[in-house]
Formats: C-alpha cells, sequence, structure tokens
C-alpha cells in the first residue's frame, strides 16, 4: 500500500524538528514534545516517516535498553547507516521525534535501518505503524501495575502490538511462559531464544509472575530455573512447555562482577561468547540480542562482536570512576531486575557500600509496594562485605523501613533525601559503590554526579 | 500467647506486595516478645479453622480467580470462611481478596459471578481503573487512625445497609469513588482495596487488627508500645506528598 506524504505531514515533520532544536539549544532535553506536537498535526505521521526505514524492534519488562546496545553496537561495528532511540524515550512521542530527526522535510529517511527500543504498551501502536522487519520480546514479569494493572494486560498489549506486524520476524525468550505462549497466536516466523542451564547457586527467594499454565491453569513445573518464573517450565496437565531454541546459552564458564563467558548455540554451532556486561539477566540480554541480529540478516560473527562490545545504556551497570575507586549503577524497576541485582552483588568478594535511590514519579512506577517483592532479606547474608547502605529518593523512608523488616539494623541505613548530599557520602567511600536507583532517580542523580565529574547529558 | 497467622493463597494473591503485611504483622509481635506462626494454605488444601487466630488474603490477578473460587468450594474453604467471620475470628482482605468476600461481582460485560458472600457487599467491574495513592480515616470504631496507601481497582464496591467500611475516604477514590467509603468492617473482618502495603507505615492499624486477634483469646491483654520512629516518618511523608 503506497503511504503519501502530504502537506499536513510536511508540517508535523518540520514542527518536530524545530520543537526539538529549540529544547537542544535552551538545553531542555525533552524528548516527549516534539513528537506529541508532530502527531497532533498529522496522527499516523510515525507510519509516513517509518516507510523507507527497515526497523529492528526490542520490547518487554526488563532488557530492552541493554539489549538495544547490544543491538545498535552490530550496526555501528558494520558501518551501517543506521538511527535509534538513544534518548530512552520510548514511548510513541519520543520514537516519533527520533524518526523525524532522521528524515528530511518531505518524508525520505536519511538513514537505512533504526533499533528501537519500545514500552510494552506503546508497541500497540509503534509496531502498526513502522512495521519492523524484526521484534525482539525480552520478557514479562509485574512491572509498573499502577499502568498495566496486572501481568496478563501487560502481555496483551505486547500481543496486541505483534498482531500487527505478520510480515516481522519475532524472536521470543523461550525460558519466559508468559512471552513464549505468544508463538502460537501469531502467524509470524517465531525465533526462540533462551538459556539452557541454571545461573545462580543461592538465587534470591523470588515470587512467580506466572506460577499457573497460561493455557489451562495448572501449575507449573520446571526441569530447571534460571530466575523469576524464567526456566525449563513444563504444565503436566495439557503439554505446553518450554520451546526448544535456535539461539541458546548451553554452558556458563565464568560470571564475574564485570562480564560473563558463555557458550552460545546459533542454530546448531557452538561458539564461546564474552558478554561485556555481567549478571545473570545480560545472559539473556546477549542470547536475545544474538537471536535478533542473525534474523536481521548479520552473520553471528558480528553479532558476537556486537556482544563483546557495546556499550551499557545509561545506568545500566554503568560504571563511573571516582578516582581511586568505581561506581556501578544499576537501575531498578520491578522485583525481577532487582532480585537479579541482589543475585549478582551477592557474588562479590570484597567490601562495597550500597545505595538505593527509590523515587515513585510516573516512570519510575507510583505504587512502591513491589519493594516487598524484592527479597531484601538477602542482604542480611552480605555480612560485614556490605559496609554502609545509604538510601535516598523520595520514597526513601519507606525504602527505610522495607529494610528494617528485611532484618538490616537501623544504624547500618543512612538516610539521605538530598542528592548532593548522598553523591558526597558516596564519593567519600573508601570501598566500591553500588547504586541501584528507579529511573528518575537514575536521571536526577547520574545529572549531578556527571556535572560534579564532567561527562554527556543523556539527551546529547 | 502466641498468635496463629493463616496466609491464605501467598502464591497466587500475591501480585501487589501485599506480604508485606504478613511482615509487619510478625515484626511488631516479635518486638513484644508474642509467639506466632505463619502458615500458607493455597490450592488444594482445607484449613482447621479453629487452629488459627487470623487469616490474611491479598490481591491478585482475574487470571486466577476462578482458580480460587472453584478451589474455595471444592475443598470447603468458602463454607470455612462464612463461620469463621461469623465468629468473630480476624480477617484481613485486600483488594481481589476483599471483592470475593462479597456477595457477587459483575462484569464489565454483564457477566456475573458469585463471590463467597461472608459480607453483605458487592462488585461492580467498571471500565476506568481507580489508581493512585490515596489516603483514609479510620472509622472510631476501627481506632481512627489516618491511613495512607495506594489503590489499583477497576471494581467498585457497594457496601450492604447495615454494613460498616472500614475508614473515610479523605483523598482518592475508595470503594466506589462515589459515597467517599474505604473497605469494610464486619464483625472482625477487616478488607480494604489499601495497598502500600497497608500496615507497615499505618502501624497503629495493624497493632489494632492484632490486638483484635489476641483479645478473642485474652481479652485483658495489652500491647506495649514499640520504637515506631521509622515507620511515623514513612507515614507522615507519604501524607504530606499525598494529601489534597
Amino acid at each position: 500500500m503506497k503511504v503519501c506524504f502530504y502537506m499536513r505531514d510536511f508540517l508535523a515533520t518540520a514542527l518536530c524538528k524545530a520543537t526539538r532544536t529549540a529544547l537542544r539549544i535552551t538545553k531542555r532535553g525533552g524528548t516527549a514534545l516534539p513528537g506529541r506536537l508532530a502527531m497532533k498535526v498529522s496522527p499516523e505521521i510515525l507510519k509516513k516517516l517509518g516507510k523507507d526505514v527497515e526497523v529492528l524492534l526490542v520490547t518487554g519488562t526488563n532488557g530492552k535498553t541493554t539489549s538495544a546496545r547490544m543491538l545498535e553496537q552490530a550496526f555501528v561495528d558494520t558501518d551501517k547507516s543506521y538511527f535509534s532511540n538513544k534518548s530512552g524515550s520510548n514511548l510513541i512521542q519520543g520514537i516519533t521525534s527520533d524518526f523525524a530527526v532522521n528524515t528530511t522535510f518531505f518524508g525520505k529517511s536519511n538513514k537505512k535501518y533504526a533499533v528501537i527500543e519500545c514500552d510494552e504498551a506503546a508497541s500497540k501502536e509503534v509496531i502498526r505503524l513502522v512495521k519492523p522487519k524484526v521484534i525482539l520480546v525480552t520478557n514479562v514479569f509485574r512491572d509498573q501495575l499502577d499502568r498495566f494493572g496486572e501481568i496478563t494486560h501487560t502481555l496483551e498489549n505486547i500481543y496486541t502490538g505483534l498482531s500487527n506486524a505478520p510480515d516481522a520476524t519475532i524472536c521470543l525468550n523461550a525460558d519466559c511462559s508468559l512471552t513464549s505462549s505468544l508463538a502460537k497466536r501469531l502467524p509470524n516466523k517465531i525465533c526462540f531464544y533462551g538459556v539452557d542451564v541454571p545461573l545462580y547457586e543461592k538465587p534470591a527467594q523470588e515470587v512467580s509472575d506466572a506460577l499457573h499454565c497460561i493455557e489451562c491453569k495448572n501449575e507449573y513445573k520446571y526441569t530447571y530455573k534460571t530466575y523469576g518464573h524464567l526456566g525449563g517450565f513444563y504444565c503436566e496437565n495439557c503439554g505446553y512447555k518450554r520451546q526448544k531454541c535456535n539461539v541458546s546459552v548451553c554452558d556458563v564458564l565464568e560470571q564475574t562482577p564485570d562480564y560473563s563467558r558463555v557458550i552460545m548455540n546459533c542454530n546448531g554451532e557452538k561458539n564461546e561468547v564474552k558478554i561485556n556486561l555481567p549478571a545473570g539477566y545480560n545472559i539473556y540480554n546477549a542470547a536475545g540480542s544474538i537471536a535478533a541480529l542473525t534474523a536481521m540478516g548479520f552473520s553471528f560473527d558480528e553479532a558476537k562482536s556486537a556482544i563483546e562490545n557495546f556499550e551499557c545504556g545509561f545506568g545500566r551497570m554503568e560504571k563511573f570512576d571516582l578516582g581511586d575507586k568505581d561506581m556501578r549503577m544499576i537501575l531498578i524497576k520491578n522485583p525481577a531486575g532487582c532480585n537479579q541485582v541482589l543475585n549478582y552483588i551477592s557474588s562479590f568478594d570484597d567490601k562495597f557500600a550500597f545505595a538505593l535511590c527509590i523515587n515513585d514519579k510516573i516512570a519510575d512506577g507510583t505504587d512502591i509496594s513491589w519493594l516487598y517483592d524484592v527479597d531484601f532479606e538477602k542482604l542480611t547474608s552480605f555480612g560485614d562485605r556490605l559496609s554502609n547502605i545509604y538510601i535516598s529518593g523520595s520514597r526513601c523512608y519507606d525504602m527505610a523501613l522495607r529494610l528494617k523488616y528485611a532484618g538490616i539494623s537501623e544504624d547500618k541505613m543512612k538516610i539521605l533525601p538530598d542528592f548532593d548530599e548522598l553523591i558526597g557520602a558516596l564519593t567519600s567511600q573508601s570501598c566500591p559503590v553500588v547504586i541501584v536507583p528507579t529511573y528518575t532517580a537514575m536521571l536526577e542523580f547520574r545529572s549531578k554526579l556527571l556535572k560534579k565529574l564532567g561527562g554527556k547529558e543523556f539527551w546529547r | 500467647m502466641k498468635v496463629n497467622i493463616c496466609h491464605l493463597y501467598p502464591d497466587i494473591l500475591n501480585l501487589y506486595g501485599d506480604s508485606g503485611n504478613i511482615l509487619c504483622m510478625t515484626h511488631r509481635l516479635k518486638e513484644r516478645n508474642i509467639d506466632f506462626s505463619v502458615t500458607p494454605v493455597s490450592v488444594g488444601s482445607s484449613i482447621d479453622f479453629s487452629a488459627f487466630d487470623l487469616f490474611f488474603i491479598g490481591g491478585g490477578q482475574d487470571f486466577e480467580q476462578k482458580l480460587l473460587l472453584d478451589d474455595l468450594k471444592s475443598t470447603g474453604k468458602a463454607v470455612g470462611i462464612i463461620d469463621a467471620v461469623e465468629n468473630n475470628k480476624v480477617f484481613l482482605c485486600i483488594c481481589g481478596g476483599f471483592q470475593m468476600m462479597g456477595k457477587y461481582y459483575v462484569a464489565p460485560d454483564g457477566q456475573k459471578s458469585d463471590f463467597l458472600g461472608a459480607v453483605d457487599f458487592y462488585t461492580l467491574g467498571g471500565k476506568k481503573r481507580m489508581t493512585g495513592n490515596y489516603i483514609f480515616d479510620c472509622t472510631e470504631e476501627n481506632g481512627g487512625h489516618r491511613i495512607v496507601g495506594f489503590e489499583n481497582h477497576a471494581g467498585k464496591t457497594y457496601l450492604g445497609k447495615n454494613v460498616a467500611p472500614l475508614g473515610k475516604i479523605v483523598c482518592g477514590y475508595g470503594n466506589n469513588g462515589e459515597d467517599k467509603t474505604e473497605g469494610v468492617r464486619y464483625k472482625n473482618l477487616f478488607g480494604t482495596y489499601c495497598h502500600g502495603p497497608l500496615l507497615p507505615k499505618n502501624p497503629g492499624l495493624c497493632d489494632e487488627i492484632l490486638l483484635t486477634a489476641i483479645k478473642q483469646k485474652d481479652s485483658s491483654f495489652t500491647l506495649s508500645p514499640i520504637d515506631d520512629t521509622l515507620e511515623n516518618m514513612a507515614h507522615d511523608a507519604a501524607v504530606k506528598m499525598f494529601l489534597k
């Protein structure tokens, strides 16, 4: 079907570009407003702007940004003409804005490809409009229940999005019974990826977001578990089970605080891959990214190279050099992600300081009840390795109360609502620091920290 | 003195961190050197209601609701719960757990589901979700505590004529967004839409519920005060942020 570029599309594009430039000049860094204005003038502008672009889209609860950075690296390494919505705005307004910037005023794309990270709810419309070539779905966990209501609602949002791109190749996490249930509902070519072996010796105690079979509601059994509800699930009643993967991690050779080394099985061929970020959930992100990149047309070697060289997204295991020690910033958004952070830091041998920054703005999730679904009790097993716990953010008192109930002594907790004070306290630590913020806390803290240390703002 | 708590369906009705209420209760009992037990009871099991002093049911998804209703009938838990409520056993029911105690639920498409009928109220599934931080004041009967928490429900609950609410809405929607009632207090059943979770930063209500259970066994028992500095800081900070 021919997609025509009309006068209002020209105006919408022009308005978007102008607003964005104005915001940059005034150093406001807004990403949503330009797109929102463009959509007011031409509601389907994203369809017009995306018509010439081959899109690789990633959605799901956890791992979108890190996966997008892995995917993007392959385009960088092979010198392809592409753009990505790096500014972290993954709703339709921000995505529209990024497309407009990479299109001429007359709707011709300057770039051949796009790597797009897309929010689960936004994927309903975005996928319909940009018609991606490949879609990567990372996983489905309880997250932002103030937005989604229930976990099945998140899944349905993703299904609606996927059903609008029948020609796309869809890469699904085989270990997630929720995600992989999408396969039989869609006519698309499906590529399954996963992890064939357990990841942690003593994983955090977690609530399961998928206890009962999505087909027949019988309780799932597992041949092995990796984390959360992920693993080798099967239903004894109806036979729904984890599918065989096209791409999977069949062995984990090494997990360190800085990276992991695994054996990746890609369509029968096994190769060692070093993943440039630590922690079990990045092993999943790597497997998913290799599946998506090979589906997009990259060779296995090109995909492997991307995983080994990519740069993390802001606050996603990001390292800051504080002179005599490092600070690792790890974004948290929901119980699954936070439990994985706890699993990751439990592997540290040396003493470290820990900071939790909990905000409750819309992007953080306005209901902080989820803190009680995180196994913070695990922190009591760290003994002397954990020097101090700093607590900050608008909901710092709720966080401190959660830790009190987890068995952490109030003496070990230092509540510092003000970020400048927190930066002062953390930079004066003698041991490495791990800081774990929610999304808006991450942006604010990171911005203040970089002003002190010198570095790029997130939207540049 | 020993308080025996029964946690119903902890593996399914656990969607909004409501198990934090169990943590709060056990913490406050421990601080006072009061012995306690927490027994999880889920699908397929029946309950000896006389063995417990307090029953807790959290919130969950529509996805598992039919599974639960079938289980409640087939294991005899439904009949047991109705009897236990009438015999003044203490229940704390949150959100989905609260709705289930009512007579019925009507979905937006008109489909009616019979619920337990332990208390005279019903719920209508609304199209608009009532979500956000909210504040309500418990009635005098419930200690008059100011409660701050988070609600997230599409169901609109309407209490029967002779059924009292747990509290009155100060800001937010509450049971139905219309009559300013929040939750229910029927005999010793406390029902509410409040997440947060409910009890950690509302320690006064937690003690109210615990004492109600304890007094069924020893009517002269009192709870000694404990250090609630952090609880009160969290409570007051939240009220300050959300009071409109």
